[in-house]
């Protein structure tokens, strides 16, 4: 009886680990794929049969990646845009929630009905695009990094961060004559890193992964961004490219090859600091979102 | 009453002045909240209220004033959206995705961590735990290219394998065929998002007094019993609150992946007939068609279905397990 049951647990805890491999190896391969092709001569690749390693290494895809005007162009402008985009969206729903967080602040029951309100409804895509093309931000730089600079979601968040904050630090620092700004960026802002980090890291994967914008509120070409490219060349058909350039033509560079390449491009960033980050990448699910 | 009355005026000037001074003294702070206050007018509320457009003949020439300026043209175009002749199939497609999503996407992350918690090496759990929610940070648009090298017809590493192997004589033209989008767009969700909600799910499951665990074990129950009258009863409250969460935001795609962006990015040509969705299609009609009014009905028709399923699926959890959002 007693071993029968004991059988039962290690073939069930076998098909558990089988289960699991199964589910680790189908989201880790792709990724692995992906990288594999990018080092692989392009032509070769559209022969297929590759599964484990480069069948004829090459790096001259990352070289025509990097050499191209429009691809290195879309690069700068994604970085451009995750470093700004992030800096301004932590900076400001920081100091709108500081002012927030006060304890006794006036007027605050209306100040919290309209932020959730706000999350709650929305106008849509129709009437914001009208709103955004009013302002004139369409086909600027302005359309990426603005309207991202207020994140409900953070906003409330932040309030309870900063509402734990002991008030000491403050009223001390209001005794040596500092005024609510200097409050803000010299304790506030340097006690709250670990909000700081976690806030940064999904604005940042935010504006780096965001692809909406970029095809439907920018017209210009030197404003297109990774995703915007890569977008484009998934659509394009699988064929030896020429029109790339010269260095190309005489290559074995495919669309495909530069496909897969900056796909390992956009993901890079991500997996790098993925491990270090990791408690910060976690918290963004648990903070605030279910409290069990 | 006049005594009272007199009472409570000079206790509101009273109060008016004390209101004064504490407003000087945390006037910088008000400063801060109120640029909060214009920015969420101007990216949140104007667009509410522009959304009258949908019961006017706006002309995105006129720009914001116009919004208010238009003349009003009833529920026109929500007539018009109504005898559309691609209506049926673009409703058809938004619920059928919108529930296969919820079928199938919904209970994904349930299991996982249920078996995640079943393993003991807690070294190997933990790596699967946090391969797992890495797709969640990847964009749209990799997963899209990512499901091209695999599934394509003619370089799909998948689709050429399973010729090889002579499971299928030809290539399926998985990322093309109107019969395939639906699966596709099911299994990419539970791919990309899976890992990243198992994650409530075992901080719930770590919630549950292991004392229980070890009572069941003395009391005889099984592995499986042991899931069943243990595990799944102790997360029971949080499986609630994420699947009001999901129904409530179902139109727009659940918890797993937005329905407009894998319409969006999956859907082409060919495959249009499964793939057109209420959202992709009213956002193709205003920005690309340039029928602001027209898309902003149609916007506006699957915002208060939304908004109603919210309402509806928090209504039915308070009945029924008592517990709900709001």
């Amino acid at each position: 009886m007693g071993i029968t049951t004991k059988q039962k647990d290690g073939l069930l805890d076998a098909a558990i680990y089988a289960i699991l491999f199964c589910i680790m190896m189908a989201t880790l391969y792709p990724f692995y794929y992906v990288l594999m092709i990018s080092f692989n001569k392009g032509t070769d690749s559209l022969l297929g049969g590759i599964y484990l390693w480069p069948r004829t290494f090459t790096l001259e895809n990352y070289a025509t990646f990097l050499s191209d005007p429009q691809w290195f162009k879309a690069l700068f402008v994604t970085v451009a845009r995750t470093g700004v985009g992030t800096f301004l969206g932590v900076m400001f729903t920081c100091l709108v929630a500081y002012g927030l967080s006060h304890r006794d602040l006036l007027f605050s029951k209306g100040y919290f009905t309209i932020i959730i309100f706000a999350t709650y409804f929305s106008g849509g895509l129709i009437p914001y695009y009208v709103v955004l093309r009013t302002l004139g931000l369409l086909n600027t730089f302005g359309v990426y990094v603005i309207p991202s600079m207020l994140s409900t979601f953070f906003l409330l968040i932040a309030v309870s961060f900063f509402r734990e904050i002991p008030l000491e630090l403050k009223e001390s620092a209001f005794m040596d004559g500092a005024n609510e700004f200097v409050i803000f960026y010299k304790i506030i802002i340097p006690v709250s890193m670990p909000l700081i980090a976690t806030m940064s890291l999904f604005m940042g994967v935010g504006q780096w992964n965001a692809w909406l914008d970029s095809a439907y509120f920018v017209q210009a070409d030197s404003l297109r961004t990774l995703t915007f490219r890569m977008m484009e060349i998934i659509n394009k058909s699988n064929i030896p490219i020429e029109s790339v350039g010269a260095a190309a033509s005489v290559s074995g560079v495919t669309n495909y090859s530069l496909q897969v390449t900056s796909m390992v491009v956009s993901i890079a960033p991500i997996v790098c600091v993925y491990p270090f980050l990791q408690k910060y990448f976690v918290k963004g699910i648990m903070l605030g979102s279910v409290k069990g | 009453m006049e005594l009272e009355s007199a009472a409570t005026k000079t206790l509101t000037s009273r109060e008016r002045t004390y209101v004064w001074k504490r407003f000087k003294k945390q006037w910088p702070l008000h400063v801060f909240v109120g640029l909060g206050m214009v920015f969420l007018l101007i990216f949140s509320y104007t667009p509410m209220f522009g959304i009258i457009m949908a019961f006017k003949d706006y002309s995105i020439v006129t720009g914001i004033k116009g919004i208010f300026t238009s003349d009003w043209v009833g529920l026109r175009y929500f007539e018009e959206f109504v005898n559309d002749y691609r209506f049926v199939e673009l409703v058809r497609n938004t619920l059928v995705l919108s529930f296969l999503k919820v079928i199938f996407a919904f209970p994904a992350p349930i299991l996982f961590a249920i078996l995640l918690n079943e393993v003991k090496n807690m070294a190997f759990k933990r790596f699967v735990q946090t391969v797992s929610y890495l797709p969640h940070f990847i964009s749209w648009v990799v997963v899209v290219g990512i499901a091209f090298s695999f599934l394509s017809t003619d370089i799909g590493i998948l689709n050429k394998l399973l010729v090889t192997i002579g499971l299928i004589d030809q290539p399926l033209d998985i990322l093309t065929g109107a019969n395939y989008f639906w699966g596709l767009a099911v299994s990419s969700a539970i791919w990309k998002e899976m890992g990243w909600w198992t994650i409530i799910f075992l901080a719930s499951i770590a919630g549950i007094n292991p004392a229980l665990y070890e009572a069941a074990q003395i009391d005889g129950a099984g592995r499986l019993s042991r899931i069943r009258h243990i595990t799944l009863p102790g997360i029971k409250g949080t499986i609630v609150v994420v699947l009001i969460l999901t129904i409530g935001s179902i139109l727009g795609g659940g918890l797993v992946g937005s329905n407009f962006e894998q319409a969006y990015l999956l859907g082409n040509d060919i495959n249009n007939s499964t793939s057109e969705i209420v959202q992709t299609y009213a956002f193709k009609v205003g920005l690309a068609d340039g029928r602001f009014s027209y898309a902003a009905a149609i916007d506006l028709i699957q915002s208060v279905i939304s908004v109603i399923l919210i309402f509806s699926s928090n209504t039915i959890a308070k009945r029924v397990s008592g517990s709900s959002l709001f």
